[in-house]
């Protein structure tokens, strides 16, 4: 049963008020699977018969293969395969247009003997142990033709950037549109440059697929994905198949941070090989091969220039932004897209810039575009209240905008006034001392440490996409929802049974949930933080449509009669989607961060000591995932703040980073305690939950409020990412 | 990996025989580093001996007072023994800032003297790296070397030392007891590790075949109020950007020995003799520290990204003095 939902299921989901579970911190639903190891992530299948995959990757950035020597590795023990551009495996080109198909990378794997990027795949040995197959790849010679690549962002050949999702980046309002000259009322004005660096999502589950082929026409694909049922489409038409012989099951995935949505080069190969060998195949990314294989975030560099009156009204605001992409892909860091969110101007002026280097692709990594842009407008926010001698809380609530200035709508139960104020309350940042330099924590050992507090704004849009559930009632009492929507690591399991909890009446050990397999209805994508506003109000709409179905009041009864009757099962199917409200509302979630730092000075030692953040994202159907989810947002900016970067070889363009300790992310000692609250009301114009998402709004801001701290201990400015011990000496 | 054979030494003899005069054998206690080696291809031995069984895991002080620690006691064990914590307390907290738990449960105090250096390009083979295979160059040279070393570095090699604990022990002027199949010898700290200078593949002088029985702690009162400061680029489980370890032995305000070792700024756990000569007969003053620093780094050579660990050594020097001075304790 189809059906669309215009009512509001918020208002009659929750049939009994006091065991109403939507709202409480209840504990993750597969806590338990996964601490005792029982969940298992795609690499972990054990199907029998399993051979395993090792890619070869070129060492050089730039150039062609002139020729491949496969014979020794051919002939070592234990090898089935060797793959290379001239033996490849059928792979067919696909649509690549995110309706039918999407691909991270549009060249597709071992198609030519040229080479974009270091760590580019060129062939894959296939053996029947990993180590057999590691040592085999080791042994596949190959004779490059290098040419000079280009890896310093620095020198790298800006252009105007393509337009992103359709929209030109480009964007003028007031004199800037009308060409007119004078911009009269300013001032005061800071103009400065920010600079991030090359980051990698990272996720602790390397990326891993397994084919496994029922015959040359139907295949079993275990890999983490985002983005299930795109993906199913996708491999359908890599591999030439109708869409419904390829069956994607992706149950857990071990964080993805937008790396995990469609296929890497890898896994395209795995699930070509895989039908020329006739045997499941399983290839697993190496850490180091994912500096490469897996995405990344661009380095950037961006201009901010504002301009306001004495009182601290914004008059200007010029946001220009540089990003890289590879030579095989196009993705521009979106950094100024977040610009006309933030802050009303009359004058505004946005403009990307985007250069080809021979590096593998980027991609989404958490909060694309407001990650970055946040660390330059929320800097220069800073700068200005600085220059202006204004209360940086407060010239961030003078300066709001009620309306999305590109857009021009409203913004939608936007709290966001309530989280400055309620986060400098938390904090207390009254106490505040006025000057740079002027907070010192003693030390009986050391020299004394400098204090300094800081603070910047967060934000991130509402996203939201057409879902659909099932839910079903069996006999023996339990509920099962069952969507291709995942849960990578964020709650979507227990935000998802709460939902039905609370629409069917029942406890939450009630409720099972099945979720990341394309056999089910279509959940859409676990990215955009929007799996939980898409998602959960199908949910809720399928079980008031299976009680519907049951003819039933309440789950208890229709239990009842499927006990009587001897029936298996009632069950429904919903959908929902965004309608009319995006053409009346924009949508916005809002946050605070509130930090302090000590910086001893002669060491250079920075330490972030304490922590709040104010968040608000609508209704918060549970509080300890969407804490949890809000924290390792934070924890992920802290590394951006403050050690992450991919270096590359100035000469060879191959990156010197090759595991998780050349690639430095948060230790637990680097971290505080986290504070994080919530305010507002549901966005019930958003959808029928009243939810936002909650996925990436933690990290917009962070690596501003950290430096903003730093520059109230120390009196310094840093405007480059990370903020490396040296950058303080 | 290539495949290799597995034996477990039944004796210290041995084990000595099974490795001497065969260049392709390897000796294994922890593997925490050498495994991860033979995974990218770094070593691959035809024979491993597998040491873990042999009884060199005691832990006895000397007749003199000082300690003697076998090979095989684990990071763990030592940083946690309360005589070592309470004599050696900088010791406990190098071998402490350095891995994980998990890995200090079992890497021994032997492997932790023999683990290589991880520069980026020595552990990456689609580089050359003269330390992995001489004549082959030094990409790191020209290429992204923050990490790198700034004293004693040749034209060959600019790799450092990974080590914390050696730091420390190279202050404490321990011995290091090694036997062969021509009987035992001992070798003092500062004569183990080597600079790379023409011959960067030789990390050690241990010859062939020889293997390490014990490690020696001399007695050394000024050792209690001694400092081991790391800085690192975050707050745990990383490698030293620069390390110091330090001991004064102090009459009143007038310093009467010093011991200086420098961390992650060279191919061996660094010793400045100027620096400690200079500190003699000074009073223990914060000039002091400063002019002892700028000594100690007077032959520095910084490469292009590392630079700041000149300077950021000076004063990890100054602030350990200055705390050792104090009466010790965490700097």
């Amino acid at each position: 049963m189809e059906v669309n939902m215009s009512q509001n299921i918020s208002q009659n989901s929750n049939q009994n008020a006091t065991t109403s579970v939507v709202g409480t911190a209840a504990s993750r639903k597969d806590g338990r699977a996964k601490v005792t190891g029982t969940a298992t992530y795609a690499a972990e299948h054990q199907l029998s018969g399993l051979v395993h995959g090792y890619v070869v990757t070129s060492p050089i950035a730039k150039g062609r293969i002139r020729s491949i020597n496969t014979t020794a590795a051919a002939q070592a023990p234990g090898v089935i395969a060797v793959y290379t551009h001239q033996n490849s495996p059928q792979i067919f080109k696909p649509a690549n247009n995110w309706m039918n198909s999407k691909i991270y990378e549009a060249r597709l794997p071992l198609s030519d003997d040229q080479i974009h990027y270091a760590g580019q795949v060129v062939g894959m040995v296939v053996a029947d142990t990993l180590e057999r197959a590691r040592h085999a790849a080791h042994l596949v010679q190959v004779d490059y033709e290098p040419q000079a690549p280009q890896v310093n962002a620095r020198t790298a050949n800006y252009q105007p950037s393509p337009p992103w999702f359709g929209e030109d980046f480009t964007f003028n309002s007031g004199s800037f549109s009308t060409g007119s000259a004078e911009v009269t009322g300013i001032e005061a004005q800071i103009e400065a440059t920010y600079t991030t660096e090359m980051e990698l999502h990272a996720p602790m589950e390397p990326h891993a697929t397994i084919a496994h082929w029922q015959g040359k026409d139907a295949v079993t694909i275990y890999e983490p994905s985002q983005y299930v049922l795109l993906t199913q489409k996708t491999y359908a038409e890599l591999l030439g198949l109708a869409v419904e012989r390829v069956r994607i099951l992706s149950p857990y995935i071990g964080g993805g941070f937008g790396s995990k949505a469609f296929p890497w080069p890898p896994s395209i190969l795995c699930a070509a090989a895989a039908r020329d060998l006739g045997r499941p195949l399983k290839v697993v990314n190496s850490r180091r091969q994912m500096t490469a294989n897996a995405g990344h975030r661009s380095e950037t560099e961006q201009t901010l220039k504002l301009s306001a009156t004495a009182a601290g009204k914004l008059v200007l605001i010029e946001h220009l932004a540089k990003s890289c992409t590879s030579p095989v892909d196009v993705f521009p860091e979106p950094c100024t897209i977040v610009t006309p969110v933030m802050y009303a101007a009359p004058n505004i002026r946005l403009e990307q810039q985007l250069a080809v280097m021979n590096v593998g692709t980027p991609t989404f990594m958490r909060a694309p575009g407001e990650a970055p842009g946040m660390w330059a407008l929320e800097s220069a926010m800073d700068e200005l209240a600085w220059t202006l001698k204004i209360d940086p809380v407060q010239l961030r609530i003078m300066n709001q905008t009620q309306s999305h200035q590109r857009k021009n709508l409203p913004f939608s139960a936007k709290q966001f006034t309530e989280c400055l104020e309620q986060g400098a309350e938390r904090f207390g940042w009254q106490g505040r001392s006025p000057e740079p330099r002027s907070q010192v924590s003693p030390s009986q050992t050391q020299d004394d440490l400098l204090v300094g507090w800081g603070m910047a704004a967060a934000t991130f849009p509402g996203y939201r996409g057409a879902t659909s559930a099932k839910v079903r009632l069996l006999p023996d009492g339990t509920a099962h929802v069952l969507s291709s929507g995942n849960d990578m690591g964020t709650g979507a399991y227990t935000v998802v049974g709460m939902t039905a909890a609370d629409a069917l009446g029942l406890p939450l050990n009630q409720i099972r949930v099945e979720l990341g397999d394309s056999l089910l209805p279509d959940g859409g994508i676990a990215g955009g933080s929007q799996m939980t506003a898409s998602l959960t109000p199908s949910v809720a709409l399928a079980c008031q449509e299976v009680l519907k179905a049951a003819e039933a009041t309440t789950a208890a009864a229709a239990f009842e009669k499927l006990r009587q009757t001897g029936r298996a099962a009632f069950e429904a199917t919903a959908s929902t989607a965004p309608g009319e409200e995006t053409k009346q509302f924009a949508f916005n979630s809002w946050g605070a961060h509130f930090c302090e730092v000590t910086v001893d000075e002669l060491l250079g030692r920075l330490r972030i000591t304490r922590w709040v953040s104010v968040m608000n994202i609508g209704r918060v159907l549970n509080p300890k995932t969407a804490a949890s989810q809000v924290r390792g947002g934070i924890i992920m900016g802290m590394g951006q703040a403050l050690m992450e970067e991919c270096h590359f070889d100035p000469n060879t363009g191959f990156p010197v980073v090759y595991d998780l300790a050349t690639y430095h992310f948060p230790a637990h000692a680097d971290i505080p305690r986290i504070e994080v609250a919530f305010v507002g009301e549901p966005d019930l114009n958003f959808n029928p939950m009243g939810v936002r998402g909650v996925g990436e709004i933690g990290i917009t801001g962070v690596a501003a409020a950290i430096a903003n701290a730093v520059y109230h201990a120390t009196g310094k400015r840093i405007r480059s990412l990370p903020i490396l011990p040296e950058k303080l000496l | 990996m290539k495949n290799f054979a597995y034996t477990r030494a039944t004796s210290t003899r041995d084990a000595i025989a099974q490795t001497t005069g065969n260049p392709s054998a390897m000796v294994i206690a922890g593997g925490t580093n050498l495994v991860d080696r033979m995974k990218v291809f770094l070593d691959q031995p035809s024979d491993l001996v597998d040491l873990s069984r042999l009884p060199l895991k005691q832990m006895e002080r000397t007749r003199s007072g000082g300690f003697k620690i076998g090979a095989l006691v684990t990071n763990t064990t030592l940083a946690d023994h309360p005589e070592i914590r309470r004599d050696y307390p900088l010791l406990s907290r190098a071998i402490l800032s350095g891995a994980s738990q998990q890995i200090r449960n079992v890497a021994t105090v032997g492997g932790n003297l023999l683990q290589r250096t991880r520069c980026p390009y020595y552990y990456d083979t689609a580089f050359g790296c003269n330390k992995r295979q001489a004549g082959t160059g030094c990409p790191a040279a020209t290429g992204v070397n923050r990490g790198h070393a700034i004293l004693g570095a040749s034209d060959q090699c600019i790799a450092t030392h990974p080590s914390d604990m050696c730091v420390a022990l190279a202050a404490l002027d321990a011995i290091v007891e090694v036997e062969g199949s021509r009987g035992t010898r001992q070798i003092p700290f500062a004569e183990f590790h080597r600079l790379p200078g023409d011959t960067p593949q030789r990390d050690t002088n241990l010859e062939p075949g020889e293997i390490i029985t014990s490690i020696t702690l001399p007695p050394l009162p000024a050792a209690k109020t001694g400092v081991y400061l790391k800085l690192r680029d975050r707050a745990s489980y990383a490698f030293a950007l620069v390390s110091v370890a330090a001991i004064l032995e102090l009459s009143g305000d007038e310093i009467r020995s010093a011991r200086l070792a420098l961390g992650g700024v060279a191919h061996k756990p660094w010793r400045s003799p100027e620096a400690e000569r200079f500190l003699v007969g000074k009073p223990a003053t914060p000039e002091t520290f400063t002019q002892a620093a700028a000594i100690a780094l007077q032959s520095a050579k910084p490469l292009t990204y590392n630079g700041f660990k000149v300077e950021l050594s000076k004063r990890i020097i100054q602030r350990a003095l200055a705390v050792v001075a104090k009466g010790g304790g965490l700097a």
